[in-house]
């Protein structure tokens, strides 16, 4: 599973900076992920991150797994965040939760942006392709996407598969959008027309030169499309279409802490900590991205 | 005006119609029949068959597409499946708690969004100008079922003011229902506010720095006319489009917030008809929203070329 950190920090092939002449000699998303904002986000999606790839380790129980002591409070011994109402360690279930968070986001969010740059390649292929690809877009956006997401598991039946494919669904508009307007602008430029004039056919030009500058929004889309990802498994768990019971999922944790909150306020704790952990993390990210691209 | 709007409407009854036919199709391949589940799992199968019958879902499904069709020209949309009542109440009585809470919740919006803009660009201490890009930036970061355990926790259960669920209606107890909207309003607020307040923030900078704003200040006009009477209404029609993108996203959002929150409006009767496999509900529901939707689109550049003496409507 590749992290988000590397993910985002791989940054675009060379040849975006390569044509955009960069003077400065560090690599433009490099210089962007050493600000002080960018790199409060990378420590926080990076401990989030490591915890749920260390949970086999950290926890000290599995997640399903029912002790005698319901509800338990924080600090009890072998439990630290304690446990939930049926008695299943909570830090345990927060450790899993987010490695079954990581696990749904690192397939959902790469097949909606795959899927979305096709769309967006086939729409730079022809007029025609271009219309019917927007309004698809169109259609998909104008559906609320929690409404889609009742829809699609009414259809399949709720489990993993259904959440993954409505976050897809949900990405790939976004991502379709962005790499069609950046086809566009760079079509325009003075540097395409030279590669055409010099003899490169148009697949090769699109493949070679276009895509590559295009390309830049895609890597803050990517950020801020993990953030919708970890808001949607969550939203479909509190509207009870989310991953099956009893495997834990962060939101899942949460919407089960719900009506315990009264009595029991560290149920919510660990998944809210994470959750608020994680998005604000990638949204430091994504906007320190974001500015650098503006510049 | 009236040019643009016969060019617009055309359009957009293509989109519902096409909405319209999606909606249609999606329920009819939801797996489980509406006749089964509403006779239980002991009925036999003539008892299925009557109920079948009885709802007409023996028909070819083109023909139940026109039935439903003339049922929604016709305004008579017939009882539901398996809710009980007429499908046009359980509607109204959804629309109207949604409606509630989407209105307070834009109310929220524009309140909240404004202070964060004005705040934003104008105040002269550093640690309020912090202050609210931080929470800006995490309301807008923050997902709304985080943001309303939270408020949930701090108001419901610590201060112990205000309820953290359910809906009294408007008209029977005004000051009660008023209690009860707070929390789910506020909760489906916060991120559209956070983000008109970004707009809103630059807009007044960029305002702020034009000449027009020099000159002025230098024949003596106030600061505080300057702000409010030249730099905001010169911000406000990026402003507006964006709020209309944002009623979207907010009725969007209520069915996320309904389910928090115990409200029961829109979103709470969408996953109840699905579950029972109500057609009439779901389709008529599902097709008001996006007749919303598309709508709220349409007023949004109606308003938008208002705004803007520069925009005809052309």
């Amino acid at each position: 599973m590749t992290s988000t950190t590397d993910l985002l920090a791989a940054g675009p092939p060379p040849a975006a900076s390569k044509a955009r002449g960069r003077v400065r000699g560090r690599h433009p998303y490099r210089s962007a992920l050493s600000t002080a904002r960018a790199r409060t986000g990378l420590v926080l999606v990076g401990a989030v991150v490591l915890a749920g790839l260390l949970a086999p380790l950290l926890a000290g129980h599995g997640p399903t797994d029912q002790s005698g002591q319901s509800l338990a409070a924080l600090g009890t011994p072998g439990h630290p965040l304690g446990t939930d109402d049926l008695g299943r360690d909570l830090l345990s279930r927060v450790l899993y939760g987010i490695r079954a968070d990581l696990g749904i986001i690192a397939i959902a969010v790469p097949l909606g942006a795959v899927l979305g740059c096709l769309f967006a390649l086939v729409a730079a292929a022809h007029p025609v392709a271009d219309t019917v690809v927007q309004r698809v877009f169109d259609l998909l956006l104008a559906f609320p996407g929690l409404i889609l997401a009742l829809a699609v598991t009414a259809i399949l039946g709720p489990g993993r598969v259904p959440v993954v494919l409505v976050i897809a669904l949900a990405e790939i508009p976004a991502f379709g959008r962005l790499l069609r307007g950046g086809i566009l602008v760079q079509r325009e430029r003075e540097y395409v027309t030279a590669a055409r004039v010099g003899g490169s056919s148009g697949r090769r030009v699109l493949v070679r030169h276009i895509l590559p500058n295009a390309a830049d929004p895609l890597i803050v889309q990517i950020a801020v499309s993990l953030t919708v990802a970890v808001f949607i498994e969550g939203a479909m768990s509190f509207l009870g279409v989310g991953v099956r019971p009893p495997e834990p999922t962060l939101g899942a944790v949460l919407s089960q802490s719900m009506p315990y909150l009264a009595q029991a306020p560290n149920f919510a704790a660990g998944p809210l900590v994470t959750v608020t952990a994680l998005v604000l993390g990638l949204s430091l990210i994504a906007e320190a991205l974001n500015r650098e691209i503006r510049r | 005006m009236r040019s643009y709007l016969i060019r617009r409407l055309p359009s957009a009854l293509l989109v519902l119609l096409a909405a319209s036919f999606l909606i249609f199709t999606i329920l009819r391949l939801v797996p489980g029949d509406p006749a089964t589940t509403l006779a239980g799992p002991d009925a036999d199968a003539a008892t299925v068959a009557a109920i079948r019958d009885r709802l007409g879902l023996d028909a070819p499904l083109l023909s139940q597409y026109a039935h439903w069709i003339g049922s929604l020209l016709t305004g008579d949309l017939g009882p539901s499946y398996a809710i009980g009542g007429q499908t046009a109440d359980l509607i109204g009585d959804g629309l109207g708690a949604t409606t509630e809470l989407t209105v307070a919740a834009l109310l929220f919006v524009v309140l909240l969004g404004t202070a964060f803009g004005v705040l934003g660009a104008t105040s002269r201490s550093r640690w309020i100008r912090t202050a609210v890009r931080v929470t800006t930036t995490t309301a807008l970061a923050v997902p709304p079922f985080v943001s309303g355990v939270l408020l949930v926790l701090l108001f419901a259960v610590i201060l112990g003011v205000l309820p953290p669920g359910g809906r009294v209606p408007f008209l029977t107890a005004p000051d009660l229902a008023v209690q009860y909207l707070v929390l789910p309003a506020l909760c489906l607020a916060l991120p559209s506010a956070a983000v008109l307040g970004r707009y809103l923030k630059d807009g007044i900078e960029r305002g702020l720095a034009e000449d027009y704003i020099r000159t002025a200040t230098a024949a003596g006009v106030a600061p505080r006319r300057l702000l409010w009477r030249h730099a905001l209404p010169n911000a406000l029609p990026p402003v507006v489009t964006l709020l209309g993108m944002q009623v979207g996203h907010l009725l969007g959002g209520a069915v996320l917030v309904e389910a928090i929150f115990a409200w029961p409006g829109l979103g709470q009767l969408a996953e109840q008809g699905l579950q029972r496999r109500d057609y009439p509900v779901v389709q008529d529901l599902l097709l008001l929203l996006v007749a919303v939707f598309v709508l709220v689109q349409l007023l949004t550049d109606l308003v938008y070329a208002w705004l803007d003496p520069r925009i005809r409507w052309e």
